[in-house]
């Protein structure tokens, strides 16, 4: 099941570079550099995916006590912090050419890191605590409480002045976009997602044999 | 505005390192774990005899059975001088 997922994940990163590169139209503003956002974009999208499932599994680890909610936690957030990580490094890359610098501590870059910084901390807090039960709860507690960074993420460009531009798609109302950029953006939303499902599954599969061989 | 194509390369190639990384990293994690679960088992080589074509009993046949020892060495009850 999982290869399947593997496969699916792999077909449409393919249908997605495929989209960027080839259908979607260069932006008369940007240029071609526009494309980074059929990365950078999804990549923000399956950290916020990622970072809601750890909320929703500690939750239910500390209600239900199911080592399998742990492990979906632990899994999730460390793709989460993946996905953080590259959705910076693309964004760092964009604003390069467009906005002169690599980087400037703009309230959504800020948050961004905030939010990165306290998701490595958690992976690390599971290392750290010997007692695996306790170090399983104290991990469930940062995970429920570093979601609230998710919100102050994605409406920091509404609440603060900022250089990041606020989101196109992810916001109410009638979209701005051309259909075409937009069906390019869903098929990578749609890769990504399928790869995030893929390595959750993958690494959560690995943890509960380690937790059998322990 | 120019294209710059340098940097549309430099993300996508970013990512493509990284996510292989990953994939690199839970599918060694994977074969580390399948080794280490997997018991160990001698496989026939080339300069190894070939196996007989009789199979011969793999335990020693015991004619009388043997007392529980405590590791020291005992001697027949007929070898055994009498009780003064």
């Amino acid at each position: 099941m999982i290869r399947v997922v593997g496969g699916l994940a792999l077909a449409a990163l393919a249908a997605g570079l495929v989209m960027a590169f080839g259908v979607a139209p260069r932006e008369t503003t940007q240029g071609n550099v526009q494309r980074i956002m059929y990365l950078h974009v999804p990549s923000v999208w399956v950290a916020y995916l990622a970072f809601a499932v750890v909320l929703v599994a500690s939750i239910t680890y500390l209600v239900r006590r199911l080592e399998a909610a742990d492990r979906l936690a632990h899994a999730s957030a460390e793709v989460g912090v993946l996905f953080t990580g590259l959705t910076i490094a693309t964004g760092s890359i964009w604003g390069k050419p467009t906005w002169g610098t690599w980087w400037t501590w703009d309230a959504r870059l800020t948050r961004v890191s905030i939010l990165f910084v306290m998701y490595l901390g958690y992976l690390l807090l599971r290392g750290m605590v010997e007692d695996r039960e306790r170090g399983a709860r104290y991990a469930a507690v940062l995970g429920i409480v570093a979601a609230f960074n998710i919100p102050l993420v994605h409406f920091s460009v509404y609440w603060w002045r900022t250089l990041h531009q606020p989101p196109s798609l992810m916001k109410p109302g009638p979209g701005t976009m051309p259909g075409v950029i937009v069906a390019a953006l869903l098929v990578n939303f749609a890769a990504f997602s399928l790869l995030y499902v893929y390595f959750v599954a993958k690494r959560a599969c690995l943890l509960r044999r380690e937790a059998e061989a322990a | 505005m120019a294209d710059n194509w340098g940097f549309v390369l430099a993300a996508y190639g970013l990512a493509a390192v990284v996510l292989l990384s990953y994939w690199r990293f839970l599918a060694r994690r994977e074969r580390t774990k399948t080794h280490r679960a997997r018991p160990p088992r001698a496989r026939p080589g080339v300069s190894d005899p070939p196996a007989p074509a009789v199979s011969e009993p793999l335990a020693p046949t015991v004619s009388e059975p043997l007392a529980p020892t405590s590791g020291h060495p005992r001697s027949k009850p007929a070898s055994r001088p009498p009780l003064q």
